[in-house]
């Protein structure tokens, strides 16, 4: 993977990096039912943005508005100078491999080894029929077993995909994803079927892939404790509208009240010691 | 039936129906407008089938009898089989006949419905095209495979290729369905992240969708192929197509020689046996197996 050079001054407003992905009034019907509504956010290289809100919220349908594997009702997105929106399908194809995604329930193809799941990653490079014959260049497969190694997994490189635990087919997920050599990682609650050391385990390599290779996440999350220790940024969504768009540490109790429901009071929100710094 | 039948039977539906409505018992299934229709269908074929027993026209054979002489060719044809217009190894021969027609079939229309299937799978393709391709295939396998047979001996005359031709035919639209069922199995999440990929739709079909399927379609493949051979045995003697079915044919309507009737029957048995024993390891190992 290029290690990319921070970009020099700011294209965007204050911010010293690169932007690397614009979302501009992007809104999602269904029928009558808006799922999310004139969202505008956004998102630097290596920056790691955490998605907050209560469920059926829009998490999920604004995360797939990015690669289109939802397509928006109206709004534009531009991902690295392209204009996502506008792409044909050659284009789309194009855009997805530089953004990788990863899944609650990890999507593994259980019968395959760790190795070939892996390899799937390179599929948006492949032509259909080295790609639908599963036959990988040896820089490919190399790349592979880095990204095996650097997750912990290279005793497992010939295992079934179903003989691992939750957090091992989590990081095989993110091995897929970083084998497509993304500069964007969308992630759809990748730690909530977790337990919590293995949610951590999941949390933490992220939080180091964002910053030594300087890829960008957008990862929606339910625990809005772990949000606030990884985040650069949080995004808050209620209702198909961001709510809040900030700091973590600039996120008071209140605020998380406000983004779950005026009812939840005893709502189990542990916001930790963030505040006293 | 008669009318005031009818009406006892209707007596006694909604008697039921409102024991229930009295509150002492609770029904798990509440009688609904279909449920009783079912009910009033299946009690009014019962009594027309007792009824049927009574004015049957019997010519003058008891049951009994007829029950009886049964049994009596079958002890001829089982207990004291022999090979009286075929050697041994002709009947061997005959059943690789009867089996290569089986397997012939299986194949090209395992390799066709393949294809089909991923077109007619409501996750993979188009809804339209899978309603269509679902609905020819729905209406290919309303048709019996004999009048396939039958049908394309018209153009290809009596033989095996109209056999095989007819058979596949019938195949293809079954697999197709069992194979498209096998593929709207899968989890939608896995093709997701593969398209997530910027993966290709052959790539999700060849990479995902076929080794997560691969045991559901070898064992419908291999079921096929039981019936396949079923069918071939039949078709050997209804269109003329060769094998161990037209030596039955013949041993019975032509011969009347109900021992070679039995042997015949034993051949068939032995190669169906060994077929199922076959799938069965077939399956074990596919599903023991890394696949």
């Amino acid at each position: 993977m290029h290690a990319r050079t921070l970009e020099a001054p700011a294209t965007v407003g204050s911010s010293e990096v690169r932007e690397l992905l614009k979302v501009e009034r992007l809104t999602k019907k269904y029928g009558e039912h808006t799922a999310i509504a004139d969202i505008s956010f956004t998102v630097h290289e290596g920056e790691f943005v955490v998605l907050i809100g209560p469920s059926g919220a829009g998490k999920s349908t604004l995360l797939r508005s990015i690669n289109r594997m939802i397509e928006p009702t109206s709004g534009h997105v531009w991902f690295d100078g392209m204009q996502v929106d506008a792409l044909d399908k050659k284009g789309l194809r194009e855009l997805r491999r530089k953004i990788g995604m990863i899944f609650q329930h990890y999507n593994l193809v259980d019968r395959l080894s760790v190795i070939e799941n892996v390899l799937h990653g390179r599929l948006g490079y492949k032509s259909i029929l080295t790609g639908s014959l599963g036959m990988y260049q040896a820089q490919e497969k190399e790349r592979a077993m880095e990204l095996i190694t650097m997750l912990g997994l290279e005793e497992h490189t010939y295992k079934r995909a179903d003989q691992l635990s939750g957090g091992q087919k989590q990081r095989v997920g993110i091995a897929r994803a970083l084998i497509q050599n993304p500069r964007l990682l969308l992630g759809d609650e990748p730690i909530a079927s977790l337990d919590p050391k293995a949610a951590k385990t999941i949390m933490d390599y992220l939080k180091s892939i964002a910053h030594t290779l300087n890829i960008s996440m957008i990862i929606s999350l339910h625990q809005v404790q772990v949000a606030l220790t990884y985040a650069d940024r949080v995004l808050a969504v209620r209702q198909g509208r961001i709510v809040y768009d900030g700091l973590p540490r600039d996120l008071s109790l209140e605020r998380v009240r406000d983004i779950y429901g005026a009812d939840a009071g005893d709502l189990i929100i542990d916001t930790g010691d963030r505040h006293v710094d | 039936m008669s009318l005031d039948k009818s009406e006892s039977i209707q007596n006694i539906v909604t008697q039921s129906g409102r024991l229930a409505a009295s509150g002492r018992s609770i029904k798990v299934k509440p009688l609904s407008k279909s449920r009783l229709t079912m009910r009033i269908t299946m009690i009014a074929l019962a009594a027309l089938t007792i009824y049927g027993f009574f004015v049957f026209d019997y010519k003058n054979i008891s049951p009994w009898q007829g029950t009886i002489d049964m049994l009596t060719n079958f002890k001829t044809m089982f207990l004291s089989p022999h090979l009286a217009h075929l050697t041994f190894w002709e009947g061997a021969y005959a059943i690789v006949v009867t089996l290569a027609m089986a397997v012939l079939t299986t194949l090209i229309s395992a390799f066709l419905a393949f294809f089909l299937a991923l077109f007619a799978a409501q996750n993979l393709s188009n809804h339209t095209v899978a309603r269509s391709i679902q609905a020819v295939a729905a209406f290919i396998r309303s048709i019996p495979t004999v009048l396939w047979v039958l049908i394309f001996a018209i153009s290809a005359g009596l033989g095996s290729v109209a056999a095989i031709v007819g058979m596949s035919f019938h195949s293809i639209s079954y697999l197709t369905k069992a194979y498209a069922e096998s593929f709207e199995e899968m989890d939608q999440g896995l093709i997701e992240a593969l398209r997530a990929t910027g993966a290709h739709w052959w790539h999700i079909v060849f990479q995902a969708v076929l080794p997560m399927s691969l045991t559901y379609l070898i064992s419908w493949t291999f079921m096929r192929f039981e019936i396949n051979f079923g069918v071939s045995v039949a078709m050997g003697a209804a269109a003329g197509a060769g094998g161990i079915g037209f030596d039955m044919f013949m041993a019975s309507a032509f011969y009347h020689d109900l021992r070679e009737v039995g042997a015949i029957t034993y051949y068939i048995l032995v190669v169906a046996f060994l077929l199922e024993m076959l799938s069965l390891r077939m399956k074990s190992a596919v599903r023991g197996k890394m696949i």
